[in-house]
């Protein structure tokens, strides 16, 4: 993989954070497509967290949504409960659920592949019916409802709503997807890739796989939670159900269907999915059944998603452009050689 | 023994039979599918589930006996299994590191049968009940148990032991264990290796669709056994060993017996919480199971 295929061009950033900063703005006059956009953007966070554990490091970690769910019940409680801001309580919640995560995420360092995507499936299901049997934390399968949104304490209305709660969510998305091109970039994303690439082979060049692994799932965790976090107190309701390992699996897809190990790929990806179970209403039953097949379909036809496409045409055009070149040059060094 | 003791004994021995010979067959379905082709099926929930949903809608909407309904259900597996290796499973057949593909895949499937099931079934009932294939009950001892339940468990005991000797000793058979082994010598031994994916796919699914049927003639089920299922199934196959039939059997007994004897002290929820906790254990500890071969 070429570098310059993972840091951001100052074009692309300014394409991105136009768009993701815009899209409130543009949506400010109907509630129904700001909560689709604030939904979306939430995903986009959480998709880029994804990225960095299945695109950059290759694990598939299925208890990402789990770990969301322990980052929204923990703002929840203490906001709720012990009358927190949201302010302090999420990042309280957000890194303790990190911490939870990169214990949740030890098994990695013994297992590999399919098995610790087994494992982290059963970790999932742990998480889940922990959600549902601790009720007196939780509430159990019916859920918390009525949570407010977060507190604001020198503004008017003293809590953020509306599109004031959208751009800050555009804010925190576009910050974590700059955050994961920042990492990509640097000497740690190079060496997450290595890990992801051939973990023994990058041990033997010297470099910490623990560390990497323990700092992906630290850095992935915090994205769940802080997007949990969000999503408890944009929503106002919370139930297991909510942070059930079909999340995992969508936000997983996000990140496959945009393009794995890219920075816009997940964008994308979320981008594209997350509006269509809203967009077709009538149809919400079917949003399992098309995102099952979609899954199933990426897996058949596109196992380096759509950005990953692109930028493999993009590949292929510069080298068949270099070689239009090359036998044109060829060509006419010919006529020069034999008159 | 008092007598109220031996009641309880005896129900926890029989449920723990049935239930352990079910686990086994799913186990043994999903396990000769992961050891042939390396594909974890983590739709095998679902399949089991639609074998049960299928014999109850054909037992109870058109009045079929549960025994034609099984057997239709079994017939429509075939083509049902069929179809999925020729659209889907034969894709990954080449592909390096398939198990993680075929676990997405599966996962995606698993995704769209259950949101197919909670649009059509969810709709119609949440608990299914397929009348009794026989009826009357007999007596053992102090302990009264439905002739059913004991078809039931004798049906499930025989394909289990029709599944071992055809392992051990049909040339399928031991062509399937020759690809288990080593998939390159196999081949050069002149063994069909494709073909071999195929039947022990479709193999695969129809054992998974028969513990379906068999769980539902012996017991009502709702359309959460599908998850239910799908993780006991898998914790069995880690435990036992991936790939080895004998473990999927061993491991599927203690399974069953565990459920049976925990649901008689406290709910089913907690033997699920064992078995998760002895598929992380036995994955940390050895990942290759306790029967690796």
């Amino acid at each position: 993989m070429k570098p310059a295929r993972l840091v951001l061009s100052g074009r692309a950033i300014a394409v991105l954070a136009t768009l993701i900063l815009g899209a409130p703005f543009l949506v400010s006059s109907n509630p129904f497509l700001g909560f689709v956009v604030g939904v979306t953007l939430i995903h986009v966070l959480w998709s880029a967290g994804m990225n960095l554990l299945y695109g950059y490091v290759g694990l598939m970690p299925l208890m990402f949504a789990g770990i969301a769910g322990v980052g929204a019940y923990g703002t929840v409680r203490l906001t709720m409960d012990y009358g927190w801001s949201f302010w302090l309580a999420m990042p309280v919640s957000a890194l303790c659920a990190a911490s939870i995560g990169v214990v949740l995420g030890l098994p990695s360092l013994r297992l590999k592949g399919f098995y610790f995507t087994l494992c982290s499936l059963v970790i999932q299901t742990v998480l889940t019916l922990v959600f549902i049997y601790f009720a007196q934390f939780t509430n159990g399968d019916t859920g918390i409802s009525q949570i407010p949104p977060p507190d604001l304490e020198f503004f008017s209305p003293n809590r953020l709503v509306g599109l004031p709660f959208n751009l800050v969510i555009a804010v925190v998305a576009l910050a974590g997807v700059l955050i994961v091109s920042l990492i990509a970039a640097s000497p740690t994303g190079q060496r997450l890739i290595a890990v992801r690439e051939d973990d023994l082979l990058a041990e033997t060049l010297g470099i910490d796989v623990v560390r990497c692994k323990v700092i992906a799932f630290f850095l992935g965790s915090l994205y769940a939670a802080v997007g949990g976090s969000f999503y408890a107190s944009y929503l106002g309701f919370i139930s297991p159900r909510s942070f059930d390992v079909l999340l995992s699996l969508n936000i997983w897809l996000m990140v496959a269907f945009g393009g794995r190990g890219t920075i816009l790929g997940p964008v994308i990806g979320a981008v594209i999915l997350v509006p269509i179970p809203f967009l077709l209403q009538d149809y919400f039953m079917l949003k399992d059944v098309v995102y099952g097949l979609l899954i199933i379909l990426v897996m058949i036809l596109m196992p380096s998603g759509i950005y990953g496409e692109i930028e493999r045409r993009r590949a292929g055009r510069r080298a068949a452009a270099l070689d239009r070149t090359r036998t044109a040059a060829r060509a006419a060094a010919g006529r020069r050689v034999m008159p | 023994m008092s007598d109220a003791t031996l009641l309880i004994a005896l129900s926890t021995v029989f449920s723990g039979l049935i239930l352990g010979s079910v686990f086994a067959l799913v186990a043994a379905g999903v396990t000769i599918v992961y050891g042939s082709i390396w594909l974890p099926n983590a739709a095998n929930g679902q399949f089991f589930l639609l074998a049960g949903l299928l014999a109850w809608s054909l037992s109870t909407w058109l009045g079929l006996n549960p025994a034609l309904a099984a057997l239709i259900v079994l017939a429509l597996g075939m083509p049902f299994a069929y179809l999925l290796e020729i659209t889907l499973i034969r894709r990954f057949y080449d592909v390096p590191d398939r198990n993680v593909a075929y676990f997405v895949v599966t996962l995606g499937l698993t995704q769209v049968f259950s949101g197919l099931f909670s649009i059509t079934y969810g709709q119609w009932s949440d608990q299914y009940n397929i009348p009794p294939i026989i009826q009357g009950i007999m007596l053992i001892g102090p302990f009264p148990i439905a002739n059913n339940r004991i078809l039931v468990l004798a049906i499930s005991l025989l394909l289990l032991a029709a599944l071992f000797i055809l392992l051990k000793h049909h040339p399928y058979g031991r062509a399937l264990r020759a690809v288990f082994q080593n998939r390159e010598a196999a081949a050069l031994r002149g063994v069909n290796v494709r073909g071999i994916y195929r039947l022990s796919f479709i193999l695969g699914t129809l054992v998974i669709f028969s513990g379906g049927l068999l769980f539902g003639a012996a017991y009502s089920f709702d359309l959460s056994v599908s998850w239910t299922m799908a993780i006991t199934a898998f914790a069995i196959m880690i435990v036992g060993g991936p790939g080895s039939v004998l473990g999927a059997l061993v491991i599927g007994m203690l399974f069953g017996f565990t459920q049976a004897i925990v649901s008689t002290f406290s709910t089913p929820t907690v033997a699920t919480f064992s078995y998760l906790g002895a598929m992380l254990l036995i994955l940390l500890i050895k990942p290759s199971g306790l029967f690796a071969r």
